[in-house]
């Protein structure tokens, strides 16, 4: 009786470590940013400035970035993740649908850093020579392209970071499709359809899947650092077109992290961006998750 | 007529969806490519040991301290994320009927999405700050929260999947609930909870974000202490590649070629694991 | 007159559901003891209560109490690994450990529960183990092959090997010939036989032919209740309820 007792005390212990950490690190941005917010108010949200010796900071330019980031990546990403998980789970022969879902997967596990360093010096030079600049050149009267292309900007962090959640994603969609009972697909086929046609039909069945898979691949750009850091340009500027060079709030933080200890309002404001962030984040993480759960119930 | 037209539209989806798949995991084998094309030259047995070259000039060099930080690192994280990861996976399997385990399942889950700099950050606080220097325990520390969601979530698994029967026939032994869970069960969930261990192990090895707050990324020194600055492979790379020297890109594709063939290692050696289950 | 094991006013619910309604029963020393009736009439239920291996339920809750040597099992201060370790129990569907080998499947309880003290005795052990349960023959060869490679029968017969390499004193067997053919199972029922003289078994099965052709005495359970109990030649023959009487002649589920 007593060694279950201890077991489950022991367990416990654990448990209760974990969630120990997620308090603590909640906690550890509210204390370490109030500073900021106490000073500035929610105005240190929408400020457009980054002046260390006046010790003023805002972090619109970086919050801009990380949504415009994470916008380009999702738009890029999911029409890309919903054509390789029907590929796998569909128009793939057999015997190789196991050999994508494991490239797939690998691409999940592989470090951001070597994204960011292939990012760096391969994807941002051709997206730049073949993508940007013909699209600067010929449709720069458009705002979105309007601005001279540098190999490191928002664009190519958008792209870098498709790249990067395209198959976590699909993954999710994947296994909604191959979940989906059999007698349905059967019953599509039998009223004639087309191949394309039943597809598209059983993808809107798995709509909550499609969604929790753009919901989390979303989260999971938002708080992308490392790869971002090093393609986006680390430039603090409001930006006016995909081509810009930017920041977004992780980067930030990575980049401006070594000086903040010199002044005394810029540690406040980088975990007050990280505060943000996490919240933005958890928000539409939760959507994710909620869309999850929409999936299990239904199936 | 109709119908053709319809037929048409179907072969042009179909392909259209076949090009985007394929073009989706173009990356991959781009990236393998890339790196061990740049990179495979630079490695070789000293390239593992040796200290860094200085930015210009002087050819050879290395990232040994670099790989024995990450090595340090990686142990210390699997011990100690490892352990919690574990335990609270064993905890969320078995209890799952609790509060407790329903909370902390949840809060896992949106953990795992956390973006790890802010892990960076929570440590740096706890550990940088205190100690008024970067030093290596941090590191590990925020190595170690980073990977306890996936190891307690995918060893939750593992444990989730033992057929209730054999529970039983386990516990109708009369033996005690740690052996029971810890040297029968454990045993026949031992292909997951390696899994989670791998899985664990890989993150430890690649994440980067982590690190750049909390070790500071010293290339001089191979181990001065816990509590010294330390580097690892990833953040070498990340500084490398970001610094204006080209002898210095070029130890940074190197080193992603280090990388590359440990996580490409462990990758396939886990889906070997996964494959005997199957058979 | 000393008993294996008594049940008195035993009550189990699954959250709100009463599954085992104030049933109480005696099981005399090295018998076949069936407990029969129709599918969810609790009678796996009944059986787990008895080693309390329904504490691993969270949502199950026991009343009552069930006595081995005077003792009862339920009361406070009671280390429940020495209640499951009077018992062996022999599932519906075969389940060895299927990582270990066919040796470790038998030597596990033993070696965990420190019954042996040396490889030369815990070897002898399993031996007779395998040999009780009328598999020695067919893998003293193939110890160390995986339990997963023998055939339902004799996994269920390895199972049984298990089941007795703890010494246990009550040996419960949860419908354990359901999912074999009927050779395997006419095995079994030989074994049986001979193991009750060591042993007492207390056997659940849902086919009434069975329990008339091993059992000793039997209890027929309906809806958690216990509706008729008694020796086998009687209960068959002149059942005293009319519910039994529908049972046993194959009229009901």
């Amino acid at each position: 009786m007593d060694s279950e007792k201890i077991f489950l005390l022991f367990l416990i212990v654990f448990v209760s470590t974990s969630l120990l950490i997620v308090a603590g690190i909640v906690t550890s941005l509210i204390i370490n940013s109030y500073q900021i917010f106490l000073r500035d108010g929610l105005s240190f949200i929408f400020k457009n400035v980054w002046n260390p010796v006046k010790e003023d900071y805002g972090i619109l330019p970086a919050l801009l970035g990380t949504l415009i980031s994470s916008a380009i990546a999702i738009s890029i990403a999911m029409p890309l993740a919903i054509s390789l998980a029907i590929f796998s789970a569909e128009i793939a022969p057999t015997s190789i649908r196991g050999f994508i879902n494991s490239v797939s997967d690998l691409m999940a596990s592989l470090p951001s850093v070597i994204y960011g360093l292939w990012g760096l010096y391969v994807l941002a030079p051709i997206l730049n020579q073949y993508i940007m600049t013909p699209l600067y050149q010929y449709l720069g009267f458009i705002p979105l392209f309007s601005t001279k292309p540098i190999p490191t900007n928002l664009f190519t962090a958008g792209v870098l970071l498709a790249i990067m959640i395209t198959p976590f994603s699909s993954s999710i969609i994947r296994e909604a499709y191959n979940a989906i009972p059999h007698h349905l697909k059967e019953a599509a086929y039998s009223l004639g359809m087309t191949r394309w046609e039943v597809i598209r039909t059983l993808l809107g069945y798995i709509k909550s899947a499609i969604l929790a898979g753009a919901f989390l691949a979303l989260g999971r750009a938002m708080g992308e650092t490392v790869a971002v850091a090093m393609v986006v340009g680390n430039t603090f500027t409001l930006p006016r077109s995909l081509f810009d060079m930017g920041y977004t709030i992780s980067s930030l933080i990575a980049n401006q992290f070594p000086n903040a200890e010199a002044y005394s309002y810029m540690m406040p404001a980088l975990y007050g961006g990280a505060l943000v962030l996490f919240m933005v984040g958890l928000i539409i993480n939760l959507a994710g998750l909620y869309w999850i759960r929409r999936v299990m119930t239904r199936g | 007529m109709r119908l053709n037209k319809r037929k048409i539209i179907d072969r042009l989806m179909l392909g259209i969806i076949s090009v985007l798949a394929i073009a989706s995991a173009i990356p991959i084998f781009a990236i393998i490519v890339n790196v061990y094309s740049e990179g495979a030259r630079y490695v070789s047995l000293n390239f593992l040991i040796d200290l860094p070259p200085p930015p210009v000039g002087g050819g050879g060099g290395g990232i040994g301290p670099a790989l024995v930080g990450t090595l340090v690192l990686v142990a210390l994280a699997l011990a100690i994320g490892g352990s919690i990861g574990f335990f609270t996976g064993l905890y969320l399997s078995e209890f799952s009927h609790t509060r407790l385990a329903q909370y902390t399942q949840m809060f896992l889950q949106v953990m795992v999405e956390f973006p790890t700099i802010i892990v960076g950050l929570f440590a740096y606080m706890i550990l940088v700050a205190p100690l008024k220097r970067f030093n290596a325990l941090a590191g590990a520390i925020a190595l170690s929260i980073v990977i306890i969601p996936y190891i307690a979530l995918n060893v939750r698994e593992a444990y989730k999947s033992i057929p209730y029967t054999l529970k039983e026939a386990a516990f109708s032994l009369g033996v005690s609930a740690p052996i029971a869970y810890l040297r029968i069960l454990l045993s026949a969930a031992r292909r997951g909870v390696l899994t989670a261990l791998l899985i664990g192990l890989a993150k430890a090895a690649g994440e980067t974000a982590p690190l750049l707050l909390t070790i500071l990324g010293t290339t001089f020194t191979y181990f001065g202490g816990l509590d010294q600055p330390i580097n690892a492979i990833p953040l070498l790379i990340y500084n490398f590649a970001l610094s204006p020297y080209e002898r210095w890109h070029q130890v940074a594709w190197g080193a992603a070629a280090v990388l590359l063939t440990i996580i490409l290692v462990i990758f396939i050696f886990s889906r070997l694991i996964i494959k005997e289950v199957k058979v | 007159m000393s008993w294996a094991i008594e049940v008195q006013n035993l009550n189990v619910w699954y959250g709100d559901k009463h599954i085992i309604k104030n049933v109480s029963f005696r099981v005399p020393k090295n018998v076949i003891f069936a407990i029969m009736g129709p599918s969810g009439c609790g009678k796996s239920t009944l059986l787990r209560a008895m080693n309390r291996l329904l504490d691993l339920n969270p949502h199950a809750r026991v009343e009552g109490q069930v006595k081995i040597n005077g003792i009862n099992i339920y009361g406070d201060n009671v280390d429940v690994t020495w209640v499951r370790r009077q018992f062996g129990m022999v599932f519906q569907i075969p389940n060895p450990f299927p990582h270990l080998s066919i040796y470790e499947n038998v030597a596990l309880g033993p070696k965990l529960n420190g019954l042996v003290k040396d490889k030369s005795q815990l070897d002898e052990l399993v031996k007779q183990a395998l040999q009780k349960a009328y598999l020695w023959d067919e893998v003293k060869n193939d110890l160390r092959k995986p339990a997963s490679m023998l055939s339902g029968g004799q996994q269920q017969r390895l199972c049984i090997a298990r089941a007795l390499a703890l010494k246990p004193r009550i040996i419960l067997m949860d419908e354990p010939t359901a999912n074999l053919d009927p050779v395997a199972s006419s095995k079994i029922e030989e074994l049986l036989l001979e193991l009750k003289e060591d042993y007492t078994i207390i056997i659940v099965t849902h086919n009434p032919q069975q329990a008339a052709r091993v059992s000793d005495y039997v209890a027929f359970l309906y809806m958690g209740e216990l509706i008729e109990i008694g020796e086998t030649s009687t209960v068959f023959t002149r059942p005293s309820n009319i519910l039994t009487e529908k049972y046993v002649l194959g009229r009901m589920g």
